[in-house]
């Protein structure tokens, strides 16, 4: 598990950039969200910050996971990575976790911000944290069904293929029906799209745990496929 | 008794089954080396050389055959952890260099003494002991190959594989990577050493294998490999100038070249010219005249 963390820190390390940009990105938006002087901030406006960027985070983990293996192998270090005692599913569980740590720290700033605007607009904040959460959850399927896809797709490919299972089910209005729990990330999505701070907005926690039930499959299907991978060809 | 790295008739495809672009990289390739030796792996670009390396440790896997490596099935995350592998082209993290062969270390389970210990050691071993807190993204391209061989030596492995190690040195840094190889061996070390150099190749290795096209077309004995079974070199006195085609005669020495059907002739036409025979011996070539000679007629083992 040391092998994991460290190669889960040095991904961090590695995005280190783009996370601090996404992170200025939360806040600035933010800002706009709160007026930038205006006495009052409307509750819409609120609901509105708080809805996209949840569902920026989970995209934003799906793309950085999908990508990460494809950077790894044009670049070529990955070779001496997995030329040390190194197994392809502990690897791919690094990813995940960097990538996790990272939209862990980014739901955090988001949930911050959120408590500056409820607060700028007279609003409870209790429910943020529960979002917050659902987002993190949320994150987490993401990444890993992005992974899992670009250990044998284009990362765009894998990206789009991610967020085509994500939001078309929703799309369908599939989640009318009971069944639909089991879609990976759809509860999550539904919970987060009809978050409005009104008391009566309750929280599935049986999806978030779901969710990770789920991604722990995924990552044990991403391992069984990137093990059969030729990871030194060129990609291109 | 399996040796240190054996390939059991490994081939290797590139392009799927169904693939008009289908490439055969390996083709039954069979090899075994021995604890304690250093093993040149030779051929000319495209061969198999790297493929069969990415192979041994299980960057991919073959399309048929099967590989041991440390006696364990190719793949073997655990027996990585007694390999230290170097690859062509290095590729860094960008980090300083103790940190960066810190963190390769670890990978391979060193606990942080062990890691602080060694890193020092072994920057000092590829002579960047003073450059240890630079960031290796500022290092030349040799520094960076030296230390891609630093973090190969860092766990102390029992099998150092190195896909060609000296191609970004300048003529000292090979010398002194030279001298770093010949002592890792002395320390009980097996080198599968990958080169363009054969000069260098010819100097360290024990053994030598030459691949051409995915197939093996020659292993064995650096020396026998040097030493030609079909010409001799003669040396005689007192055998008038001009006797012999292509001869030289210096100090009353003639020298010449005989293909070794006609090596009894030439023999006895020295006796029967009233010269003495001072010695036969089988012409020794160069490396790279064998490989040149073995890689452009494609001959099997």
């Amino acid at each position: 598990m040391k092998a994991v963390a460290l190669i889960a820190a040095n991904f961090l390390r590695e995005h280190r950039w783009p996370v601090l940009i996404l992170f200025a990105w939360i806040v600035l938006t933010a800002l706009a969200a709160g007026g930038f002087g205006r006495d009052r901030v409307v509750g819409e406006d609120v609901v509105f910050y708080v809805q996209q960027q949840a569902i920026y985070i989970c995209i934003f983990s799906a793309f950085l996971a999908a990508d990460a293996i494809h950077n790894e192998r044009k670049s070529r270090r990955i070779l001496l990575v997995l030329s040390k005692a190194i197994s392809r599913g502990e690897y791919l569980l690094a990813v995940i976790l960097g990538t996790c740590t990272m939209a862990i720290a980014y739901t955090l700033v988001f949930g911050l911000c959120g408590v500056w605007l409820t607060a700028r607009a007279a609003l409870p904040s209790g429910q943020l944290w529960s979002v917050v959460v659902l987002v993190m959850a949320g994150s987490v399927i993401a990444a890993t069904v992005a992974m899992f896809f670009s250990t044998f797709l284009n990362p765009y490919v894998a990206t789009a293929l991610t967020l085509a299972l994500f939001c078309a089910p929703g799309a369908t209005h599939v989640q009318r029906h009971a069944w639909s729990i089991w879609l990976p990330g759809l509860p999550i999505l539904v919970d987060v799209l009809h978050f409005n701070f009104r008391p009566d907005w309750t929280v599935n926690w049986f999806a978030a745990v779901l969710a990770i039930v789920e991604a722990a499959i995924v990552w044990m299907l991403a391992a069984a496929v990137f093990n059969r991978r030729d990871i030194a060809v060129p990609v291109e | 008794m399996p040796g240190v790295l054996d390939y059991d008739n490994v081939t290797k495809d590139y392009g799927g089954a169904w693939s008009k672009r289908r490439v055969r990289a390996l083709d039954s390739f069979s090899l075994s080396l021995e604890r304690g030796e250093i093993f040149g792996f030779l051929g000319p670009n495209g061969a198999g050389k790297t493929t069969a390396i990415h192979l041994a440790l299980g960057f991919m896997r073959p399309s048929a055959g099967e590989g041991r490596l440390l006696g364990r099935a190719f793949g073997d995350a655990g027996t990585r952890a007694r390999v230290g592998f170097l690859a062509e082209n290095v590729a860094l993290y960008h980090r300083p260099a103790n940190k960066l062969l810190r963190f390769y270390g670890a990978l391979n389970g060193m606990r942080p003494e062990r890691l602080r210990l060694r890193s020092r050691e072994v920057l000092r071993q590829v002579d960047l002991a003073t450059e240890a807190d630079r960031n290796v993204a500022k290092f030349s391209r040799g520094m960076q190959q030296r230390v891609g061989l630093a973090q190969a030596l860092m766990n102390d492995p029992e099998l150092l594989i190195l896909d060609e190690p000296t191609s970004a040195l300048d003529p000292l840094a090979r010398v002194a990577m030279r001298e770093l190889l010949l002592e890792a061996n002395r320390a009980g070390k097996t080198i599968f050493l990958s080169s363009h150099l054969l000069s260098e190749i010819e100097m360290i290795c024990h053994r030598v294998a030459i691949l051409d096209k995915g197939r093996l077309v020659k292993v064995g004995k650096t020396d026998e490999l040097l030493v030609s079974r079909d010409r001799f070199e003669v040396v005689a006195r007192g055998v008038p100038e001009g006797s012999f085609e292509h001869s030289q005669t210096q100090d009353g020495r003639t020298e010449f070249v005989v293909p070794a059907v006609s090596q009894r002739d030439a023999l006895e036409r020295v006796w029967s010219l009233g010269g003495e025979v001072l010695s036969v011996n089988p012409v020794r070539r160069t490396l790279e005249q064998v490989f040149v000679e073995l890689t452009n007629k494609g001959d099997d083992v």
